[in-house]
């Protein structure tokens, strides 16, 4: 189904929807793009019967951040609003003040931005200052009336809490929500960016920052508090494990599955107390 | 140790359990490695050992005991945990210097290995300066099941259970959060920054006092002037080294967890009456969801079946009494015998369970691009030369309806046995 | 009597033709415009025909000899009939022909008739069952009504009653005959089939030449619709083309999917597009449907979308995606019709305009934008797999004879052992060769295939970009589809080079003795055409004489050369994974097992894989490298070893 065009704001029964989107960065090769979780909050948006979404993006409009932002228009919907942030600004006040003009009864977001510091700071900040609710870890919106939303909210394994909001509230919206739908060259290319102009305030915390290429963890060395001096050689001696998998030929049925066993209950995957 | 001795249901279990991978160790700290136990301490303090009891059968069939007091009977596993518990020291801290406040996950009611890691972190900045020590105060909320606060290095102990803690209160818990920001004033609160709980809670209370959180921390560094911290940014592609902010979100390892001290665990109470709360986030409850059907992106244990699997009856049942999200090859689902959507590899879902296991798949490169990043693989195989085999980190050569029946003979019978201490 | 109800009739149907010919003409110019030279085609027409047609015609002798009687045998009987009836010109020579022609053309009319009896799956019934009758109407009619003309019998022979019926006759024979063709029969495929010869899109194909590479979309303008949305958004002469179809299911009959029971027909996707450029449904196909999906639930017309977003319209996208562009029906087509193009034009619009690319189609092309390689490996990785190769790279040497390009087949563990192999063969004749290494990108094959002409566009621009900072006198790779992709489709854009195939350029390496090849030890051995080398290219030869060179004498499949049977890795047709009934490689691995051979030679990556995915047991997949590098007597060892000795007698010394 799509929702998307802005033909559904004239309708009064619309809810309003702003999706705040941000400029995503490829994980191998750093290429703008889509940010992978605010392309599921729009998915989430286009999806939602009687939604008009909005989308929203502060930052910067060039030759870099134009495909990225681009692509989010190629999931159907004909406008995106701009609002012109500098580089290192703190986009917060601008978001706060187009917001509240805006009104929208939902505001989705992704958990944290592909770029930038990516703290997922911004969600919770914006949340305090309009004095909304926010529910983080979205996997669904199962319902949305003029004063609550039931949702769906992500829990690990596959599994899933429901839980009723009062509307206006924020969303945010993590790895377990319907994948976004692909983004078409065509619409793309011919969807507006609306710019507007919005207050700067410059984040200037950032600038005692030292911001590096990501170094690889240390991997944790296993410790051993040996009690003789016996252990502490054998640790010392031990053959790091992991390389190599252990294979167990010419086995019983049950001594396999001992083994089988023995590993599921270390993983802690296995739950026998129901 | 408390004289009183306390009936540990979950202990209890273990130790009539004799595939639970700490049966030994809980049966040697109840003292019930056997009827009488091999070694013990004697009125005088000194150690006595049975000589019946210790010691084992060397290869020329003669009688062996090892001094060094590692080798316990024949197929049994030293109790090596009580000694290692009875090295402790225990730290008391009356007059803390200051606080730092740690906010622990509990999933499942029980301190994870993130928590004891970010326990370990607040020890060490407690500890930093020996003269004016801080000590850890962990606030924890519901119901738990968790007894070695102590041992995890906590001094103060803030736990909080009433009807409206439970399931998803992020405001209330806010609410006390913020009320022991007034009365305790922690020079640090560290969150767990895992997605729900204290990632969540951590980001909330860090915008409510007013305090810029660092997020996604790895490593503090306490000894460079004013301490400094470095987390990851931009979806982990970024290090980002700044001063240590009162708020910190920190990942797993990012501290040792606490191993030779034990702490005072001493519960405390908030002073003030909480305001009330006006409720906008209501938990509807859990949704029932199968774990054979969750999406396969998300499933944590995948039991995943190929061309190998002649018994599908009993592929299923496995499943079941496992828990596991059922996956499957192509041929499998070529085959018709599972789902399309069950499809795991290049064409397929990628998945990335904590444990896979493959039955009968012989890990063409189409199926093992999609299980890349599985942490641990387990194959069931009748031919020891297939890919999957290599690829596994345990690999079973057998066939795989008999594996499967006896790995559901067992789990049955935990599953029982456990009804039974229940 | 007949003197005036004859010319009546005729110049009836005549007028009635041309009527037709206005409308059917108006129905093919609702298409986008195509710049084709309308004289010349005419011009070049009946060579088409004669040559290139019959070319195709021919394999099929007993129809080509029945449609050279028939449709001989018509053509002169049509206008003798217009000069000996209509005009009617008095003249016994004439008449005399005309019976030879009606003649020729009944004798044809009943071999028609006799494939009819018991026709194979792949013809179409319905008009087509009553064809062999109204031809025999015709020539019956006019042979008949001729003969008195020749002198043979008296005027007025067998009074009204025999008039009337031979009367009936004629009316059936031009209605189906004049009027039909034009208006639309089974005849139609006659007048448009000559025009689309005329007016082909692709002229080069004719007069042996081949045209396989697909047209490039122009992105200039950004209020175009991309791609085919409508029939009407098809060039006119495309729909031209469908309008000639003869139903004759010669590209059913050899389309893989169509085979494997994936819901593509080619000869159906054809007739739906006639269906959708006049308007209706699809209730009067008397073919085989799609598989799976029964006839009668689709319509369309020349202006509503081809593929529904919701529901059913002409074509379900499902058939669009099902498609390897393996290129086979068209190789087929009698009618030089253009399936491939067809089917990607309306790609194009869902992927472009709709975002609609199924199952992994979507990160696919992601990855190709993010990473520039359909997998979404990191670009820096490209040459992980030759670390220990040392292989020189363009970007240092700046200048080789041959570059060696990988392909994405680099990022894969499979393809990696027969670049190893490759590498060996060029080392050991001593070529002076480089790669790209890490500037090398996927060269957009997939991309375009899946529809996304931009990201085609932009990965070929880029990549024509980075070979112009360099010089080279050829390109040579172990990938066809990066082969047909950088030899066939840059050129649009700016990038011509010379471009071999390694089975080519090992061929010539042997040629030129530069190769010291070791005879063939193991069993037998089959090999397998590569769509995109073979029916793209025209390269069936250079494998074979490799092969023949390592001693190996190949068993044919039955399909093989020109008719092999894809492998079903084509076209994004692995990433769009369309349900079957079965697997497009199992059968291929059938027509392989069928020839007893223990091995299957290849020569291309996506064979390899398609091939090796089929469940064991079954016989051994290598490509041609691997067997020509096995089969290398390397003299270079020899020479190391001598070269080594005295400095061994130093170190002693
Ligand atoms: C383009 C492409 C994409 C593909 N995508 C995918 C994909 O996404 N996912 C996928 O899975 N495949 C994919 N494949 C198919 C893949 O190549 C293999 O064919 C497939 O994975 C094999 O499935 P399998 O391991 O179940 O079967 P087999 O290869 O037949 O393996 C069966 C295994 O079971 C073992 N076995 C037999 N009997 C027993 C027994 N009684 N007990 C225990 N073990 C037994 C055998 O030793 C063997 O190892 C793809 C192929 C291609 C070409
Ligand atoms: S190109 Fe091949 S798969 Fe596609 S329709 Fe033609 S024969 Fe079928
Ligand atoms: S498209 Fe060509 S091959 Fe297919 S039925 Fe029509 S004329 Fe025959």
């Amino acid at each position: 189904m799509l929702l998307s065009t802005p033909r559904s704001s004239a309708d009064k029964t619309a809810i309003k929807v702003a999706v705040l989107l941000s400029v995503g960065s490829h994980p191998l090769t750093g290429r703008g793009r889509r940010a992978e979780q605010d392309a599921r909050a729009l998915e989430m948006a286009l999806a939602l019967p009687q939604a008009d979404a909005q989308l929203i993006h502060a930052g910067r409009l060039n030759d870099e951040s134009e495909p990225a932002l681009r692509s989010y228009l190629g999931m159907g919907p004909q406008q995106m609003t701009l609002i012109q942030q500098p580089k290192q600004a703190d986009v917060l006040p601008a978001l706060e003040k187009h917001l509240r003009q805006l009104g929208p009864k939902l505001i989705l977001c992704g958990s944290r931005a592909e770029a930038g510091e990516g703290s997922g700071l911004l969600p919770y900040l914006l949340a305090e200052k309009l004095g909304w609710p926010l529910i983080s870890g979205l996997a669904a919106i199962e319902s949305v009336d003029g004063s609550s939303a039931t949702v769906l909210q992500a829990l690990p394994r596959g599994q899933r809490r429901r839980l009723r909001v009062k509307l206006p509230a924020l969303l945010t919206i993590d790895s377990a929500a319907p994948v976004a739908r692909q983004s078409a060259f065509g619409p793309a290319r011919r969807g507006q960016l609306a710019e507007v102009d919005a207050p700067v305030q410059m984040d200037t915390e950032q600038e005692g920052w030292e911001v590096q290429p990501a170094r690889k963890r240390p991997k944790r060395l296993k410790i051993i508090k040996a009690t003789s001096a016996r252990d502490r050689f054998k640790a010392a001696a031990a053959k790091s494990e992991g390389s190599g998998g252990q294979v167990l030929k010419d086995i019983t049925a049950a001594e396999g599955a001992d083994a089988v066993l023995k590993l599921l209950m270390e993983e802690g995957v296995l739950r026998v107390s129901s | 140790m408390s004289d009183i001795i306390r009936r540990d249901p979950r202990k209890a279990w273990i130790a009539r359990n004799r595939l639970h991978p700490e049966h030994a160790s809980v049966l040697a700290e109840l003292g019930m490695g056997d009827a009488q136990p091999a070694q013990w301490m004697g009125p005088n303090g000194v150690m006595r050992k049975d000589p019946h009891r210790v010691g084992f059968i060397g290869p020329a069939g003669i009688k062996r005991i090892d001094r060094s007091g590692v080798q316990g009977a024949p197929g049994q596993v030293q109790a090596r945990s009580t000694a290692a518990q009875d090295t402790r020291t225990a730290v008391l801290i009356a007059e803390p210097a200051f606080h730092i406040v740690v906010v622990p996950d509990m999933a499942g009611g029980r301190l994870s290995a993130h928590d004891r890691d970010l326990l370990g972190l607040a020890r060490q900045m407690a500890d930093k300066n020996a003269s004016a020590q801080g000590a850890v105060v962990a606030i924890v909320f519901g119901e738990l099941k968790e007894d070695s606060w102590g041992e995890a290095g906590i001094d103060r102990l803030l736990h909080l259970s009433d009807a409206a803690l439970e399931g998803y209160s992020p405001e209330y818990r806010i609410a006390i959060l913020s009320a022991a920001e007034r009365e305790l004033k922690p020079r640090y609160w560290l969150f767990p920054d895992s997605s729900l709980g204290g990632g969540d809670l951590g980001r909330r209370l860090s915008v409510r006092i007013g305090e810029r959180a660092a997020t996604q921390v790895w490593q503090v560094d306490l000894e460079s002037e004013t301490p400094r911290c470095t987390g990851r940014g931009a979806a982990g592609r970024k290090d980002i080294t700044r001063d240590l902010p009162r708020v910190l979100l920190a990942l797993a390892e990012c501290g040792e967890p606490v191993s030779d001290t034990r702490h005072e665990a001493q519960a405390i109470q908030l002073q003030q009456p909480l305001p009330e709360q006006l409720v906008r986030i209501e938990d509807l409850g859990a949704v029932a969801v199968d774990p054979a059907s969750v999406a396969l992106s998300e499933a944590e244990f995948i039991l995943s079946g190929g061309n190998g699997v002649r018994d599908w009856d009993g592929f299923h049942q496995a499943a079941r009494v496992l828990g596991a999200t059922e996956g499957a090859s192509r041929v499998a689902v070529d085959d018709g015998f599972m789902a399309r959507d069950r499809q795991v590899g290049a064409t397929g879902t990628w998945v990335t369970a904590r444990v896979y296991m493959a039955v009968g798949i012989s890990g063409a490169i189409q199926h093992l691009q999609g299980i890349q990043s599985c942490d641990k693989v387990i194959a069931i195989n009748m031919d020891p030369g297939c890919d999957m085999i290599k690829r596994a980190d345990l690999a079973v050569i057998g066939d795989s309806g008999e594996i499967l029946s006896e790995l559901v003979k067992r789990v049955d019978g935990l599953k029982q046995e456990n009804r039974d201490v229940a | 009597m007949l003197n005036i109800i004859l010319p009546v009739l005729i110049f009836a149907a005549l007028a009635l033709a041309v009527v037709g010919a206005v409308r059917r003409i108006s129905l093919w110019r609702q298409g986008r415009p195509s710049p084709v030279s309308l004289l010349a085609g005419l011009a070049a027409m009946p060579r088409r025909y004669l040559v290139d047609l019959h070319h195709v015609v021919g394999r099929d002798s007993y129809i080509s000899n029945t449609h050279v009687a028939t449709a001989g045998g018509f053509v002169a009987a049509a206008v003798l009939a217009i000069l000996v009836h209509g005009l009617q010109l008095e003249s016994r020579i004439l008449a005399w022909a005309l019976l030879a022609a009606t003649t020729s053309m009944f004798v044809g009319a009943l071999f028609v008739a006799k494939r009819r009896v018991n026709p194979p799956s792949r013809l179409s019934k319905g008009p087509w069952m009553r064809l062999p009758k109204s031809l025999m109407a015709f020539s019956l009619a006019f042979f008949l009504i001729t003969l008195p003309a020749a002198g043979i019998l008296p005027h007025g022979f067998g009074g009204w009653v025999l008039a009337l019926l031979l009367v009936a006759l004629v009316v059936w024979g031009l209605g189906e005959m004049f009027f039909g063709m034009t208006w639309g029969g089974p005849m139609k495929h006659a007048f448009a089939g000559a025009l689309h010869l005329a007016w082909h899109r692709r002229a080069e194909r004719f007069g042996g030449g081949r045209s396989t590479g697909l047209k490039p979309l122009n992105l200039d303008d950004p209020n175009a619709t991309l791609g085919v949305e409508k029939p009407a958004d098809f060039t006119w002469n495309q729909l031209l083309g469908f309008d000639a179809c003869v139903q004759c299911g010669r590209c059913e009959a050899v389309c893989p999917a169509f085979a494997a029971g994936q819901p593509l027909n080619p000869k159906k996707l054809i007739q739906d597009m006639v269906v959708g450029l006049a308007g209706g449904s699809d209730a009067h196909y008397a073919g085989s449907p799609y598989p799976g999906k029964p006839v009668g639930e689709h319509q369309g017309d020349a202006h509503s979308p081809i593929v529904a977003r919701e529901g059913k319209a002409l074509v379900d996208a499902e058939t669009l995606w099902s498609c390897t562009t393996c290129r086979a029906c068209v190789e087929e087509c009698p009618m030089m019709i253009e399936h491939v193009d067809a089917i990607v034009d309306m790609r194009r619009f869902l992927t472009l305009e709709r975002g609609e690319t199924p199952n992994k189609g979507a990160e696919v092309i992601d990855n190709l934008i993010a990473t520039d390689n359909p997998g979404g490996f990191a670009p820096t990785a490209r040459m992980n797999w030759a670390a220990d190769l040392n292989l020189p790279v363009l970007a240092e040497v700046k200048r080789t004879d041959v570059l060696l390009w990988l392909g994405d087949g680099a990022f894969d563990m499979r393809n990696q052992r027969t670049l190893r192999a490759f590498v060996k063969v060029l080392r050991a004749a001593g070529i002076n060769f480089a790669v790209l290494g890490n500037e090398e990108r996927d060269s957009g094959d997939v991309a375009r295939r899946l529809g996304d002409e931009a990201t085609f566009q932009s990965l070929a621009r880029r990549n024509i970009a980075t070979l112009a900072k360099y010089s080279f006198r050829s390109i040579v790779t172990c990938d066809p589809h990066s082969f047909h992709v950088l030899k066939n489709e840059y050129g649009e854009l700016g990038g011509e080079y010379v471009v071999h195939h390694h089975t080519t350029f090992i061929g010539k390496l042997h040629e030129d003795k530069k190769l010291n090849l070791r005879g063939w030890k193991g069993g037998k051995v089959t090999y397998h055409d590569p769509c995109y080398l073979g029916r793209y290219n025209g390269e069936y030869e250079a494998p074979r004489a490799v092969l023949r060179a390592l001693g190996i004498e190949v068993a044919e499949m039955e399909r093989s050369g020109f008719r092999s049977r894809c492998c079903g890795g084509g076209g994004g047709a692995p990433i769009t994974d369309i349900p079957g009934k079965q697997r497009i490689p199992d059968m291929r691995m059938e027509d392989i097992r069928e020839t007893g051979a223990e091995l299957v030679a290849v020569g291309c990556p996506q064979c390899t894989a398609m091939l090796e995915g089929v469940v064991e047991p079954r016989p051994e997949i290598r490509d041609i490298a691997e067997l020509v590098a096995d089969a290398l007597i390397e003299q270079a060892d020899a020479v190391d070893a001598t070269a080594k000795k005295p400095q061994v007698e130093e170190a002693l010394a």
